[in-house]
């Protein structure tokens, strides 16, 4: 809302320079952005214009009359209204003879509608004065009759509208319900389907303007207009916004109407309107104007306790001062006692219930600034989340293993997660079995906006890894090949019927599941810092390092990995990640067609994991376990082995059938290629003997350790690699 | 006695012979500095002096032969002659000595020479990562707010129009519900406009009185430019006891400035709007470049907006059966992002969202 300074003092002597205004005027709450000069053509005095941010629980403040009163509030002044009252016309009562000409069929949603008409006016450019004016706030100037509503508008906040009496059919008006499909070609030149919700003037035939959002084009003033008839209404606020919505037209008017105009204003604005047009178009009007308006807007009493002033605020304000506040903002005082008041609010205000509402104008007018500071006591100790610390630590555990934190959108392109299986705990009861080799583990739940903003972005992410794949999309194409990143954030997925016991929305029931889940990338090469050389490009145990390193800081304990396929994992790189037996997620490397569809001319290696799962777990603690007292003896053996058998089993296999002095089995290295038949490898392990009680015999070990190498080797169908 | 003399050197033939092949190493001891290079020069000279002190000073150097001579020597000649070997056999050892102590330390020197690291070259790790400037932000809000005695939450980002509206005293049809504004699910769900969510949710977990903060991720309609994305992230916090006053309020709101920013961080309010609290109020606080002086960051006010904040409004209160005749609290909150951008000078705040490494990597 621009706010010109001279035009305000024309309504305000303020003492203020513009600077100070703005000043004064943002303390009590009318935020001034800015304040620059405006100097218009000719020999006009310079002016200086306002931006006022008004918030949306002050539309009485949208026009220069409303901030004047703010100023007159500020300086304990009283308003100039000399302009309005020297008007040379004066509001008659409804005439006989026109009683006839303007009929309200809808008085709940248009409570007052008043009109005069103008005979005999010519309709040319506007005097230099008023061009200055609107120009200065903003406006561009069209002519005469326009321009005096459009000023008038923005003097006290009424719109008007100007319709050519000789256009309206039997010069009537009707005030109404559009009927189903009616029509009307607006100002804008465009032809609206309006429905029986909607609100319209009408003359005797056809709507002539939607009420309060925008006149008709056919009706409106044209050049060769003579006869104006100025419409002066008050709309229900929520009337005009529904049918502006619906008709996605966004008008000065409706932004006045929608926020609430001020009913009692209605005939003021329209005899300033009639006075100026018969001083700048000539013309004469009617004696007589037209007001109906049979059930009169009434403001609720709202009692303030003076008290409460200082308990809410912490500035003890004494009454006389916050009666003098009130007074000066036009409340009208009713049964002053025993330290309260009720208060009624002038009509102009909309945004006065209770009594909380009169605090603050006190509060503004006397100054937040003057309030004194304190902490309040505590009763409560500061608490984190619960398991923020492994929180912290995961994610400082990820950036050391050279991981880069992405923030994606949390809306995502359906087409780029088609193939994505998602978390295990997205996935509904009946069709999660762990066990299942399903390879279309499919998830149906997809959670989808409504109104999506970027095109394609519709659809709530199921899993994290569509986002981070985009991002290392993004660098590559940016010139930045080793990509690692990772992401904690919401996954979602719908479901059905959630049982709540809130009883305030039905829609609670379609609560959509929410779960954190960790998401990661690698791609290109293991970089090291500040060199440069060729790096050893990453591969999927980089990737499931990084992920162990997590769990082991969060004091978790080993993760389990299964071969497992899922859909947008290649075969025979992919696993499923599971912790005390519970599947968690999922890692591998990326499925060829989703390499191939994201152009990656290296392999990605992915893995996501239910991160809440994670935070939840039980930790471990550490305890002291009293160090070896005999010696340790370590023997290696290299077995081949077909590729399917895995490191996993032939540990487990070896702890089952290891004597007691067979103290753990260890990876050593896996060796494959030249001199091993295709389809095999060969895997070293270590096995690590003790004894608690004595020092071992290498007879003893070594006869331990054939044992256990011949067992696996039987079980295995392996053969010891000499 | 003529086959000795035959066979025995003179004592001048010896000390030429062992001049004549010295030579080359006595100007070593004068040039001390010889092997800087790190070459292997000085090693073999060693080997070449060890060499040389055999033949001059071994027992089948000529300097031993004449040493065997004296015995045989007339008395009267054989104090002078033997003087006179015992002075050649000095002058020898001492200044092979000398030659020798200079080139051990040559060799010395060239051996540490050959060691010489560059200790400029960078230090051998794996290359780190970098958290998000979000989360790192996120991080020291948290911690100010655990500091101040404010319990953390945590909320859903999908949400009934109950929570993201209706309690928070945001009715059917005011301005902030438009869908132009929120995002819908297809079943009528908004994602979260605000983290004001928090509020509801915590008053019905946790009851009065209470303190509680939350940041997370919002959600609005906004198409993404600099200074606009359609997700973005906010915090807020609440505190709601009895006798909770503004006051309260303007106290929290300038110590968690002074310990976001520093101790000499100021404030100023002024009245503002916000459905779910009244009286309403905005803060500002001093430029934490220029401490108010007037700089880029701050448009040259001197001042950065905080966010919005005020006394909870009743209504908010009403929607949990909270008696605000009894209690009464304060809320306030901002825009994370934004002061974010302020902080790291970044001027277009869709990078947050890029992933960028080339961004992300500039944070620590």
């Amino acid at each position: 809302m621009n706010i010109s300074y001279n035009w305000l003092r024309e309504l305000i002597e303020t003492d203020l320079t513009a600077g100070e205004l703005a000043e004064r005027l943002t303390r009590v709450g009318l935020a001034v952005d800015t304040v620059h000069e405006f100097v218009a053509g000719g020999d006009a005095a310079k002016d200086y214009v306002l931006e006022v941010d008004v918030t949306s629980n002050r539309p009485d403040c949208l026009s220069h009359l409303g901030v004047a009163r703010e100023v007159a509030a500020i300086e304990d002044k009283r308003l100039n209204t000399r302009a309005w009252q020297n008007s040379k016309i004066q509001t008659a009562k409804v005439s006989g003879e026109d009683a006839g000409r303007i009929e309200n069929r809808e008085l709940d949603l248009c409570p007052r509608y008043a009109a005069r008409i103008v005979r005999g006016v010519k309709v040319a450019q506007s005097p230099m004065w008023m061009v200055n004016r609107l120009e200065a706030i903003g406006q561009r100037a069209i002519n005469n009759v326009a321009d005096i509503t459009n000023y008038v508008l923005h003097e006290v906040g009424q719109p008007l509208h100007a319709f050519d009496l000789n256009r309206l059919t039997d010069e009537r008006i009707i005030v109404r319900r559009a009927t189903v499909g009616e029509t009307i070609t607006t100002l804008d030149e465009v032809e609206r389907t309006l429905d029986a919700e909607m609100l319209v003037i009408a003359d005797a035939v056809r709507p002539v303007a939607v009420a309060g959002v925008m006149g008709g084009l056919a009706s409106g003033v044209h050049s060769d207009t003579t006869n104006v008839l100025i419409e002066s209404a008050y709309f229900i606020p929520s009337q005009v916004r529904r049918t502006r919505r619906k008709l996605n037209l966004q008008t000065e008017a409706a932004n006045h109407f929608e926020r609430g105009t001020d009913p009692e204003g209605v005939p003021r604005a329209l005899e300033r309107a009639v006075d100026l047009i018969w001083d700048i178009a000539g013309g004469t009007p009617d004696v007589s104007a037209i007001d109906i308006y049979p059930r009169r807007s009434e403001q609720p009493a709202v009692r303030l306790r003076f008290a409460r002033i200082g308990a809410l605020v912490g500035l003890n304000i004494a009454a006389e001062n916050a009666r003098e506040i009130l007074k000066r903002l036009s409340f009208t005082e009713r049964e002053h006692e025993d330290g309260a008041a009720l208060y009624v609010a002038p009509s102009w205000r909309v945004d006065i219930e209770r009594e909380e509402d009169l605090i603050e104008e006190v509060v503004r007018h006397t100054g937040i600034d003057r309030i004194p500071s304190r902490l309040p006591l505590a009763t409560t100790g500061g608490e984190y989340l619960p398991n923020e610390r492994a929180r912290r630590l995961a994610r400082r555990t990820l950036t050391q293993a050279g991981y880069d934190e992405a923030i994606n959108f949390s809306f995502i392109d359906p087409n780029d997660t088609r193939e994505f299986a998602v978390l295990p705990t997205l996935e509904s009861d009946e069709r999660h079995d762990e066990n299942s080799d399903d390879k279309e583990a499919r998830h149906d739940g997809a959670v989808d906006l409504s109104n999506p903003i970027i095109e394609n972005l519709t659809r709530m992410r199921a899993s994290l890894l569509p986002g981070l794949l985009n991002a290392v999309r993004h660098n590559l194409n940016h010139g930045t090949r080793d990509v690692r990143l990772f992401e904690i954030g919401r996954v979602f997925a719908s479901r059905d019927d959630v049982a709540s016991d809130k009883a305030h929305d039905e829609r609670e029931q379609h609560r959509p599941l929410e779960r954190e889940a960790l998401g990661m990338v690698a791609i290109g090469g293991n970089r090291e810092a500040n060199r440069f050389g060729v790096a050893r490009p990453l591969d999927f145990y980089d990737l499931k390092g990084a992920l162990e390193a997590v769990i082991e800081n969060m004091k978790l304990p080993a993760l389990e990995f299964k071969p497992k396929d899922f859909t947008h994992l290649r075969s025979g790189q992919s696993a499923r990640i599971s912790l005390h037996g519970k599947a968690i997620g999922s890692m591998g490397r990326l499925a060829e067609a989703i390499e191939t569809r994201l152009k990656l001319k290296q392999s990605a290696f992915v893995a996501e994991v239910d991160f809440n799962l994670l935070l939840d777990a039980n930790q471990i603690t550490s305890r002291y376990r009293p160090l070896a007292r005999f010696p340790i003896v370590a023997r290696d053996t290299s077995i081949i082995i077909n590729r399917q058998t895995t490191f996993a089993a032939m540990r487990n296999s070896a702890l089952e059938i290891g004597t007691e002095i067979c103290r753990d089995v260890r990876f050593v290295d896996v060796y494959e290629g030249a001199n091993l038949p295709d389809g095999f490898r060969s895997l070293t392990l270590r096995a690590v003997y003790s004894s608690d009680e004595r020092t071992l015999r290498d007879e003893e070990v070594d006869a331990a350790h054939r044992s256990l190498v011949q067992t696996l080797v039987e079980r295995f169908d392996a053969q010891p690699r000499e | 006695m003529s086959d000795i003399t035959v066979e025995t050197p003179s004592i001048e033939t010896v000390r030429e012979a062992f001049e004549q092949e010295f030579g080359r190493f006595a100007v070593l001891s004068e040039n001390p500095s010889g092997d800087a290079d790190g070459s292997r020069a000085a090693e073999d000279d060693m080997r070449a002096v060890a060499d040389l002190r055999t033949r001059h000073l071994g027992k089948k150097s000529p300097l031993a032969t004449l040493k065997k001579q004296i015995g045989r020597v007339a008395p009267d000649e054989r104090a002078a002659f033997a003087q006179t070997v015992q002075q050649l056999e000095a002058d020898i050892t001492t200044r092979i000595a000398e030659v020798e102590t200079v080139l051990s330390e040559a060799v010395k020197q060239a051996s540490l020479e050959r060691d010489r690291l560059d200790v400029t070259l960078p230090g051998r790790r794996a290359a780190h990562g970098h958290l998000h400037p979000i989360t790192l932000l996120r991080e020291r809000i948290d911690d100010v707010f655990v500091s101040l005695g404010y319990a953390i939450e945590d909320g859903a980002e999908i949400e009934t129009d109950f929570y993201n509206f209706e309690a928070l005293n945001i009715p059917e049809g005011h301005p902030a519900r438009s869908s132009q504004d929120t995002f819908y699910t297809t079943n009528g769900l908004a994602l979260r406009s605000q983290t004001s969510t928090m509020q509801i949710h915590a008053m019905e977990r946790r009851g009065v009185p209470l303190r509680v903060a939350a940041s997370g991720r919002v959600f609005r309609r906004d198409t993404p430019d600099a200074t606009h994305n359609p997700m973005f992230f906010q915090v807020e916090c609440l505190c709601v006891d009895k006798g909770i006053t503004m006051g309260d309020l303007k106290g929290t709101v300038e110590e968690f400035v002074r310990r976001m920013f520093g101790a000499r961080t100021r404030t100023r309010v002024r009245a503002s709007y916000f459905p779910f609290t009244e009286p309403s109020a905005e803060f500002d606080y001093s430029c934490f470049v220029c401490d108010g002086a007037g700089c880029r960051v701050c448009k040259q006010s001197g001042w950065i907006e905080l966010g919005g904040s005020g006394m909870v409004h009743p209504n908010v209160l009403k929607a949990v059966n909270i008696s605000s005749e009894e209690y009464s609290g304060f809320a306030f909150g901002f825009g994370i992002d934004r002061m974010c951008a302020l902080m790291y000078g970044i001027d277009d705040i869709r990078l947050l969202f890029e992933n960028d490494r080339r961004f992300l990597e500039q944070f620590s």
